[in-house]
């Protein structure tokens, strides 16, 4: 029997859905395989989310709490995370595919010479390893991927699997972390939290995405009262970001954050394979263009030709209707 | 560097740009090769095939390369009648066409250019400039620059670069050759043809099945008729490797009066039962459309050389469409490649002026190209006759449906159902008229 | 400051693409730098121009990334290192990671700067992999650099937010795309790009032996993603659209 760790990431105070996700899909394939399904929580006060931890089925909760973790920083986590490696000496340890894991874990790799695949989007096991599938290409192609070690790290995309509860009483196992500032070389000046909008957009049921067809004021306006009506999170182009009419944290795509909502707005965004990368496992897209032939529309659930300016307030206003 | 002058600029990688480099890098000459596209043969959607043999002369034994830029060589072309049900054949395939040099093959620019390119490179590296001569891709001439009417270089963007003479091969949409004042502005549009192409892809096996081809053997098929819904012009099959490009050349004043889009007639043109049997099973991986000239002499630049400048390609309109092929690929090849021979022979006279660069002219109206695009002007015409796109056709393909239904009746002779067909679809004057252009024509 | 860019070739994912056996194919073969890496020499040409130093490009693979290499020279680079391999094998982040940490062991530097991730792959690990191999302080998805004294000053985009990270030299930097436009070489650059050195390094002059290379993870086969069902377009009046396609989220998708 071998182990299937799964980091329980936090974030803004909250558990990651996205981690409760790739736990809920580990604990299935613990049980299919007669191997166990644990998970680790590093963070300021990792004891505070056991509880709900537990309700997801993992039968041994690590927990390493630190002051240091209260803002990311790798030099520390990577400490830390090698130290969990060596406590609980998974087969699999599997992430939630955030900034934060994408930011250590070639590192933690290296540091453990173990094989790693990162954003699969499923992923199972084979003997001597697991087997995966990876979005490639702008995600226009899906590979098949193998690793084969006795250490696997794997970073599993949002929206890849389906929560499922499973209480249980699992055993809550401290392991204690020491970290001395003086090892720090890279030095944390500040941070800039995202404006405006602190809807999680990975996690969000809906999102209102703009593009550069929206750019000026009238059209942000218009943006944000739908996005009020259908209490959505709000996205952006690259378009946007770039130009720095929407904050950077906002991006959905390549480069961006990769969303799963129950429905997903897109305008004044054409649909280049990069930013659609982000978002075509959304459940329902709409699309609002003027240009009747944009990329978009061949991946929109509900496409509207027109002009967003013209478009948006009645369609804010149906809403409302609907709503109430 | 900003001192260096070249002894050539050549303005354009397309098929003319790069017979010409090759032959300026054979000849160690200091030169370089501009292509606004990413790269050689980024914007180049056309392709079809590249007849004649001089590519042989520019890369010896090309068809001994594992993965040449080239598609399938031609031992199968057919000329095909249509009207609205039928398609009647003119059908000829000979061994006598797959020994080397082939005098056909199939390209895909975007492949074939790239590949021409590298070619290119490599003789570079091994003229006496390797370090100095140079092709540079993703960069816009904006202006040939003029003193006292010689060209002495280009500019692009903020840059100049200077050289004793500049080759325009910039293609059909020849802004620069009209800059440097050898072509009027205004081309009028009844001049100016509409190419669209969409290329399907089949599995290999089925597609050399299907069209019987063998080893890299291929086949290109011209349609004359229903093809283009009653616009001038013509269609065109090609097969590549696993692909086939099929697409039409309309007339773009025909377009404009007729009030039709190249895309629908294209559909048109598939949707025929015949080419629908042709082209079953496969899918449509890209669609492309690009001006074509007519080849009509009326629309050629007064001239194709001045101080310092030498045109070739379409940029000189050089472009036959007879009806039996498309020729605009092979001229470009071979105008490069004499032009770039005039500027050797400037260098060595050391002087670019007219009267050393007007040997080009001389060279050119010797070759085929010019002999051709003389001689088969009536034929150009005549492709452009409405009578050619639709009686005839129509007529021709009346007969075959006469001549080749086996009916429970007495069999008429031949000559019988021709005059009926004849009496359907046109007179007999027209005909004796069509007959006599034909006859002079081809 | 000396900063070296490590560059990749990728497929031009715009380039047409088709799936035979199981195995990918570039209809044309179409290959390019890399746009994270883009970007990373892009603003290391920058801090260069304000800062002084020099900017050495390093690229590992077959023959034929010389000419990525020499667009990354003709954007501005001084000068490069192709690193060569067969080419026979596709290998992983940790095998590129592996070969560059080999080459950096002994080299000066004060950056390494990478793209936070190969535009085809996405895996985004060869960065972070690097540093800690070479054991240096890292950030990773810079959106912004800046000098400060002897410092780099790195804008990172994080969860949710960004981080201003100070990081000593010498040390490692992955770039996002966000961090700039990188510029479109210009004729001149091109030329002179063609007369900048370019060292060529055999993997055995690193002590490597190319077949004894054996990566963790191995791609199996390629497939088309399942492209989803083709749905409803309207055009016509705002106001009717906006109606019909709202009633239809309430009642047909039912996510209102
Ligand atoms: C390596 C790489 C990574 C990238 N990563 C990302 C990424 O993560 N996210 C991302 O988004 N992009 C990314 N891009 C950029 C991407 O390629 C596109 O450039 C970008 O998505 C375009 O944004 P857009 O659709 O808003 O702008 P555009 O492409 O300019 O589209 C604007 C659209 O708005 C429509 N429009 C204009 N006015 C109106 C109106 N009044 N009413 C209705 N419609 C209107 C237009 O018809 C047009 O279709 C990446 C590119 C690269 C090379
Ligand atoms: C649909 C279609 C089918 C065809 N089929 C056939 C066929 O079967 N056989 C055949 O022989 N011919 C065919 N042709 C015609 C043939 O493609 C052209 O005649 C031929 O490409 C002309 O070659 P060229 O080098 O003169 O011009 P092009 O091939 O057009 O090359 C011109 C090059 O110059 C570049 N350029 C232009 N301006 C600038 C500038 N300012 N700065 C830098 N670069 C510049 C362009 O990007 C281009 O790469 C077909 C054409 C079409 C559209
Ligand atoms: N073969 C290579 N040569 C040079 N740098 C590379 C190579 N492979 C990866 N890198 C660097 O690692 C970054 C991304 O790594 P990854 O996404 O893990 O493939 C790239 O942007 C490069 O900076």
């Amino acid at each position: 029997m071998s182990t299937l760790l799964t980091h329980i990431a936090i974030s803004d105070g909250k558990i990651k859905r996205s981690s409760l996700e790739v736990l809920s899909h580990c604990k299935q394939l613990a049980e299919n395989n007669g191997h166990a399904a644990e998970a680790v929580i590093i963070d300021a006060d990792a004891s505070n989310y056991v509880d709900q931890v537990k309700s997801y089925g993992a039968e041994k909760i690590y927990t390493m709490e630190d002051p240091i973790f209260k803002n990311h920083m790798n030099t520390p986590l990577l400490k830390a995370f090698a130290k969990v490696m060596e406590e609980a000496n998974p087969h699999v340890f599997a992430f939630a595919s955030t900034e934060s894991t994408k930011d250590i874990l070639g590192a933690l790799a290296a540091n453990q010479d173990a094989a790693v695949l990162s954003d699969v989007s499923e992923f199972d096991l084979i003997d001597g390893g697991i087997s995966a599938k990876r979005p490639v290409m702008a995600a226009k192609i899906l590979s098949s991927t193998e690793a084969h070690d006795d250490q696997i790290l794997v970073s599993v995309r949002s929206g890849s699997y389906d929560l499922v509860e499973n209480e249980t009483d699992a055993e809550v196992v401290n392991i204690d972390f020491s970290f001395d500032e003086s090892e720090l070389q890279a030095t944390l000046r500040e941070i800039i939290g995202a404006s405006g909008d602190k809807i999680d957009l990975s996690e969000a049921e809906t999102i209102v995405a703009a593009g550069r067809g929206a750019k000026d004021e009238e059209g942000q306006n218009l943006i944000n009262e739908l996005a009020d009506v259908l209490g959505a999170g709000i996205g952006a182009s690259r378009a946007l970001t770039e130009a720095g009419i929407m904050d950077p944290s906002l991006q959905i795509g390549q480069t961006g954050k990769v969303v799963s909502p129950q429905l997903y707005i897109a305008i004044g965004i054409s649909g280049a394979i990069q930013h659609v990368a982000g978002m075509a496992n959304s459940k329902v897209i709409v699309a609002i263009n003027k240009d009747p032939d944009a990329p978009i529309f061949e991946i929109a659930d509900y496409g509207i030709v027109g002009d967003l300016y013209k478009v948006l307030p009645p369609f804010i206003e149906e809403l409302k209707k609907i709503r109430n | 560097m900003e001192d260096e002058t070249f002894d050539c600029i050549i303005v354009g990688a397309g098929v003319a740009g790069l017979a010409a480099a090759m032959t300026l890098a054979r000849n160690n000459m200091k030169f370089l090769l501009i292509e606004k596209g990413e790269f050689a043969g980024a914007k180049n959607v056309s392709g079809g095939v590249l007849w004649g043999s001089d590519l042989a002369k520019l890369v010896p034994n090309y068809w001994e390369e594992e993965d040449a830029g080239w598609e399938r060589f031609i031992n199968h072309r057919r000329l095909t009648f249509m009207d609205d049900q039928s398609t009647f054949s003119v059908d000829f395939k000979s061994s006598h066409f797959n020994e080397t040099p082939y005098t056909g093959v199939v390209v895909l620019r975007s492949k074939f250019d790239r590949w021409l390119a590298g070619k290119v490179e490599d003789a570079i590296a091994e003229s006496d400039y390797p370090m100095d001569s140079f092709i540079a891709t993703n960069i816009k001439v904006d202006e040939i620059l003029m003193e006292d009417d010689k060209a002495v270089g280009i500019r692009t963007g903020e840059e100049e670069f200077h050289a004793n003479s500049v080759i325009i091969a910039e293609g059909v949409n020849n802004l620069l050759t009209r800059q440097v004042g050898l072509q009027d502005d205004y081309v009028p549009a009844d001049h100016v043809l509409t190419g669209i192409k969409e290329i399907i892809r089949y599995d290999q096996d089925q597609l050399e099945d299907r069209f019987q081809l063998n080893g890299l053997s291929g086949m290109s098929n011209e349609f004359i008729g229903y093809a283009t819904d009653g616009v001038e012009g013509g269609g065109f099959l090609y097969t590549n490797r696993d692909t086939i490009s099929i697409g039409l050349v309309l007339g773009l004043k025909d377009l404009r009066e007729k009030k039709k889009s190249p895309h629908d007639i294209l559909n048109h043109f598939k949707s025929h039962p015949v080419i629908q049997d042709t082209i079953k099973g496969g899918e449509v991986v890209e669609y492309s459309a690009h001006v074509v000239s007519s080849g009509d002499k009326r629309v050629m630049p007064k001239e194709l050389y001045k101080d310092g400048v030498l045109l070739c390609g379409e940029a000189a309109n050089l472009l036959m469409n007879a009806g039996k092929a498309i020729q605009g690929m092979d001229y470009a090849m071979r105008s490069g490649i004499l032009a770039a021979e005039t500027i050797v022979d400037a260098k060595e006279k050391d002087d670019y002026t007219s009267s050393t660069l007007k040997s080009y002219r001389k060279a050119l109206d010797e070759s085929y190209v010019m002999k051709d695009m003389n001689g088969f002007q009536d034929a150009v015409h005549m492709l452009h006759s409405p009578e050619m796109f639709k009686d005839v056709p129509n007529l021709i393909c009346d007969f075959g449906k006469k001549f080749f239904s086996i009916k429970s009746e007495p069999t008429k002779k031949s000559r019988k159902l021709m005059a009926e067909s004849i009496k359907e679809h046109s007179s007999y004057w027209d005909l004796i008229k069509i007959g006599l252009k034909g006859a002079k024509s081809l | 400051m000396k900063f070296y860019v490590c560059i990749k070739q990728v497929p031009d994912v715009n380039a047409p693409i088709q799936i035979k056996e199981g195995q990918l194919i570039q209809d044309t073969n179409r290959m390019i730098l890399n746009a994270y890496d883009a970007s990373a020499v892009e603003e290391a040409l920058v801090l260069k121009e304000a800062h002084g130093g020099e900017v050495e490009v390093v690229s590992v693979g077959p023959d034929k990334v010389t000419e990525t290499i020499r667009k990354a020279l003709a954007m501005g680079a001084d000068k490069a290192v192709h690193i060569q391999t067969s080419g026979d094998a596709e290998y992983d982040s940790a095998t590129y990671a592996t070969i560059l940490a080999k080459f950096f062991e002994d080299k000066e530097y004060d950056v390494i700067s990478c793209g936070k991730q190969s535009q085809d792959t996405d895996a985004g690990l060869a960065g972070s992999m690097l540093a800690e191999k070479l054991n240096l302080p890292y950030a990773t998805n810079a959106v912004g650099l800046e000098m400060d004294s002897d410092k780099l000053v790195v804008k990172r985009q994080g969860d949710s937010g960004q981080e201003i990270i100070g990081l000593p030299s010498p040390c490692l930097v992955t770039c996002s795309n966000d961090m700039n436009d990188p510029r479109i070489p210009s004729l001149k650059g091109i030329m002179q790009s063609k007369r900048k050195p370019m060292e060529t390094i055999e993997l055995s002059s690193l002590g490597i032996d190319e077949s004894e290379l054996s990566p963790k993870t191995k791609v199996t086969g390629y497939q088309e993603k399942p492209g989803r069902e083709p749905g409803q377009k309207f055009e016509g009046e705002p106001e009717e659209m906006a109606q019909q396609v709202a009633k239809l989220l309430d009642e047909e998708a039912n996510v209102i």
